[in-house]
């Protein structure tokens, strides 16, 4: 009848999608999981054996994935002020610049048309000892840094350059928070005298803030997903100080072929990047609960 | 109505985002400037403010492009690229489409379960589950082939997703008039759904252009050598060559993003819209 | 039988178990005009879309032309359809629009061309042959939706609130234009609204349906001078009819204010035979302020003061408390009433209606 050929379509067009989910992402899914309490090795797979939390202890254990892990969460550190601030910081100016608003919106986002790739070659070259950064801060008396060339430069340069090169996409993501807040609010805070500070604190940051919680999150993210710069720049060097979690799983999984060392890793930084999804949209989804906070507190 | 010291400050703030905006810019300035000079001409030029100026029109402004486009696989490797996003621009589109249009728009067995799980998918980051992809190519014999590099990226939750959420709002009378004009589902699909939603069609194909142009792990996996690579592996192919100078290496990358700049561009509008409804993407 | 046949056609919906058309038994005539009406929610959009097949029926039979058509395919059942929204194809032309079906069904090119053109004449849409919808304004877009209707020339020509989305005026026009392609094209129509007008305005024949449950069928005359029931007397005919609880002592009606009318002697004495309370209908039109009908049931006169009024240019409408009830009279515009007037009127006893006050079912009178 109509309802069995509706559900036979109904699979039909779902199902080349079915298909492929199954294939490259449940299947991928469940034998991550199911490898991560192994001990499977892709170059002699009969040896495998179920080892149980082995992997995990042996992570938690090991050197290397410890420091890709404070790495990585250093890098978290100093790149979502950087970039999260930076970019709410040029929203706020080009949206009260009353000129050369077109340039400046495509100026700060033209490095995001850049792909890591790019932005990693590029920057090597800026960042060499003889390189043209080296060159400017002479000017300004500065002496020569080693930047990506020394154990404790190379992370925080490559956050300098992540920054750099992703901020203008949370700019524009501001700017239209910014754009959406309704004008008669600043006309009524002029009416009740309110100094440019004030309308601020009290309008504009309130307004913004949800948008703000989903950029913050947006960009912790993307940190932790950290793993290009390093490849093509430092090779994750020197000594281990561009070292990421995902650099890591890479490494040993189809580098070093230990798919079930690389499982359990994966799964770790799995939880950690589901949780902040997570977060995200539970804080980022409840806008009217928040509306309401907001009442009861007025009373 | 603006005071004269209004305006006075709206100057001096466009003044100082101007010279901010010149700092900011200066890696993009000196690689432009730089990439049409020979290796002898950028050092030299490196300690004055000649390094952010390009150098003389003459014969040999354009050798470095010249070079790279004749000497290097350069043309191939974005000839390859374009290729591989034209085809999963064309399988996502109706993969993923097909897929949104059901969960919209056609009642089958748990549908609304299977939304759910799409929705639970668009969380978990594909960092995870490379290593198996790697290893269900290499099992299947597909590494270093374009099939290969293609299967596992044509299903993507979050176009699924999408394309849902602007389906769902189709009229359904719409469809009913079709079915009266004997279109059937499959033609209504491809003559109707997708031309109504050409806003969200050309979203999924930006951000599928985007994502193939701009990937580096999963090609850098699949392909093992030569001839397949896509720009991203292919230019640091390139630069990691000794023969390589600067100046050609700056030409390679500045033509490298010239695609992304003509798309982004003309579709400003649908990535905008796109960031905003999927989110955490672009990560 | 009839060239579409309904038997008993109910619609349970699964998740809610409730029926929202109930035992629907209809007969139309090849050629005939219909019009199912009712208020939002009394099932005659469902039963439209059965008719469809868009909705399955859930019990009874669906016959089309002698075939049953319960599990046939939309498109294989011969029909057209005009949709609320007009559901145009956003991204077509106009021409295009009215082609579609045509080309799917595979009619040669040439003939195609002189259907659409056909269409676009009859229809006048000339002009905006190569606009899309949206550049085009609601009449326009009703018209090409009405256009891609009848290039089909399929028999059955179903319309689902087809005017509902514009505004008054042109309402009335297209109303007009409807039902001249209906004379001209001859189609076995069946067209939903909400709106009584439309109904006895273009309709052969009304079905009145409410809560999934047919009132009353036939001609516009017969449900406005015999209405089955009290919902069929006050759903159709404007300003609405009005309600009073009576009681008949002798010949004579008693209201709950104590206001008597002289019931005509027949009338009087078939009420006599009926058990229970009663509910008195009349027409606005029937309560009359003239001198002529004030002399002839002068005995029977009653007096009101005027609460209201409503002046629509070629009639009033007064309103005013009797019989325990707002009463509304529709008279003429040369008797000027005004808010507070003391008004003398007179109800006509030829012109009412009994109900039963319980079951609300009419009782039928023969007037001698």
């Amino acid at each position: 009848m109509k309802k069995r050929a509706e559900a036979i379509r109904g699979m039909a067009f779902f199902g080349p999608a079915l298909v492929l989910l199954t294939v490259f992402l449940f299947l991928p899914m469940i034998l991550t999981l199911v490898f991560s309490f192994t001990d499977f090795f892709a170059l002699n797979p009969k040896l495998t054996h179920f080892v149980g939390l082995d992997n995990f202890a042996q992570i938690l254990k090991d050197e290397y994935f410890r420091k890709a892990f404070i790495n990585t969460v250093c890098f978290v550190i100093i790149i979502v002020p950087l970039q999260g601030l930076g970019a709410l910081g040029l929203a706020l100016l080009i949206n009260k610049a009353a000129y050369c608003k077109k340039y400046f919106k495509v100026a700060f986002f033209l490095p995001v048309v850049m792909s890591l790739a790019v932005v990693s070659t590029l920057w090597m070259q800026i960042y060499s000892p003889e390189g043209i950064l080296n060159s400017i801060l002479s000017n300004f008396g500065i002496a020569a840094q080693p930047f990506i060339h020394s154990a404790s430069q190379a992370l925080p340069s490559i956050a300098i350059m992540s920054a750099w090169q992703g901020v203008g996409y949370q700019m524009i993501i501001f700017l239209g928070g910014l754009q959406a807040i309704n004008p008669a609010l600043y006309e009524a805070a002029d009416m009740d005298h309110a100094t440019g500070w004030q309308k601020f604190k009290d309008i504009t940051l309130p307004e913004l803030k949800p948008l703000c919680i989903f950029v913050f999150i947006t960009i912790t993210i993307g940190a932790f997903r950290m793993l290009v710069q390093p490849m093509v720049m430092t090779g994750g060097g020197p000594s281990y100080s561009t070292y990421t979690m995902v650099y890591d799983i890479y490494e040993t999984g189809t580098v070093n072929w230990e798919i079930g060392l690389a499982s359990s890793m994966a799964i770790i930084f799995a939880i950690f990047v589901m949780i902040l999804t997570i977060i995200q949209t539970i804080l980022t989804s409840d806008k009217e609960g928040e509306n309401e906070n907001k009442k009861a507190k007025k009373k | 109505m603006k005071t004269k010291k209004q305006k006075r400050n709206n100057w001096i703030l466009v003044i100082i985002m101007l010279i901010a905006s010149l700092f900011f810019l200066f890696p993009v300035i000196w690689m432009l400037a730089n990439s049409f000079k020979t290796d002898a001409a950028i050092t030299s030029d490196m300690n004055s403010m000649a390094a952010f100026i390009p150098p003389a029109l003459d014969g040999s402004f354009f050798d470095n492009y010249i070079t790279v486009l004749t000497n290097t696989s350069f043309v191939r490797y974005m000839t390859n690229t374009l290729v591989y996003a034209a085809v999963l621009i064309i399988l996502s589109i109706i993969v993923n489409g097909l897929a949104g249009y059901a969960l919209a728009k056609i009642n089958f067995p748990f549908r609304e379960r299977w939304l759910m799980i799409i929705m639970l998918l668009m969380i978990v980051p594909m960092e995870t589950i490379i290593t198996i992809h790697f290893l269900f190519i290499g099992k299947l014999g597909l590494l270093n082939t374009v099939l290969g590099y293609i299967l596992p990226m044509i299903v993507n939750p979050f176009n699924i997703f999408l394309f849902r959420q602007v389906f769902i709002s189709l009229p359904d009378e719409v469809y009913e008039a079709a079915q009266l004009d004997h279109c059937s589902p499959l033609k209504y699909f491809f003559t109707m759904v997708l031309p109504m939603s050409k806003s969200v069609v050309a979203t999924v194909s930006v951000f599928t252009f985007l994502n193939v142009w701009n990937d580096y792990l999963w090609p850098s996996l699949v392909f093992t050598s030569g001839d397949l690579l896509t720009a991203q592996i292919g230019l640091n192919a390139i630069t990691s060559n000794e023969n390589t100078t600067m100046g050609q290496t700056l030409a390679v990358i500045t033509m490298v993003t010239i695609p992304v700049i003509i798309i982004y561009s003309f579709f400003s509008k649908q990535i905008v819209e796109g960031v905003v409804s999927t989110g955490s993407k672009e990560g | 039988m009839g060239f579409i046949e309904l038997k008993n056609v109910c619609k349970i919906y699964d998740k809610t178990n409730k029926n929202a058309v109930t035992d629907f038994n209809l007969s139309i005539e090849e050629k005939e005009f219909i019009a199912f009406v009712g208020p939002s929610g009394c099932g005659k959009s469902t039963t439209l879309r059965m008719i469809a097949g868009f909705e399955d029926i859930s019990s009874g039979e669906l016959y089309i032309d002698g075939t049953k058509m319960n599990e046939v395919a939309p498109m294989d059942r011969g029909i057209s359809m005009v949709f609320q929204n007009y559901a145009l194809y956003p991204h077509m032309t106009v021409e295009k629009n009215i082609s579609y079906g045509l080309k799917n069904m595979k009619v040669p090119a040439d003939e195609i061309q002189k259907k659409v053109d056909w269409a676009v004449d009859i229809l006048g849409l000339q002009e905006y042959r190569y606009r899309k919808p949206k550049n085009l304004s609601g009449g326009q877009r009703q018209r090409v939706a009405l256009g891609r209707a009848i290039v089909k020339n399929q028999k059955v020509f179903l319309m689902d609130e087809p005017l509902s989305n514009l505004d008054a005026k042109l309402r009335v026009s297209m109303r007009n234009e409807i039902s001249k392609l209906h004379r001209q094209l001859g189609s076995t129509t069946i067209y939903v609204t909400h709106d009584q007008v439309e109904a006895m305005t273009m309709a052969d024949r009304i079905v009145i349906m409410k809560d999934g449950v047919v009132q009353q069928v036939g001609e516009p005359m017969e449900l406005y001078e015999h209405p089955a029931n009290k919902f069929v007397a006050g759903f159709i005919g404007s300003p609405q009819m009005n309600f009073y609880p009576v009681e008949v002592k002798g010949k004579e009606l008693v209201f709950e204010d104590n206001s008597k009318v002289t019931l005509l002697d027949s009338v009087a004495d078939q009420l006599k035979a009926h058990k229970g309370k009663l509910l008195m209908g009349i027409r606005g039109e029937d309560i009359k302020l003239d001198a002529q009908n004030m002399d002839l049931y002068n005995k029977d006169k009653q007096k009101a003061v005027v609460d209201n009024t409503e002046v629509m240019g070629n009639e009033n409408n007064l309103y005013f408390e009797f019989g325990g009830v707002t009463t509304v009279a529709r008279v003429s515009k040369y008797e000027v009433s005004k808010i507070g007037d003391s008004i003398e009127f007179v109800l006509m006893p030829h012109k009412m209606h009994f109900f039963d006050a319980e079951t609300e079912k009419a009782i039928e009178l023969q007037y001698e």
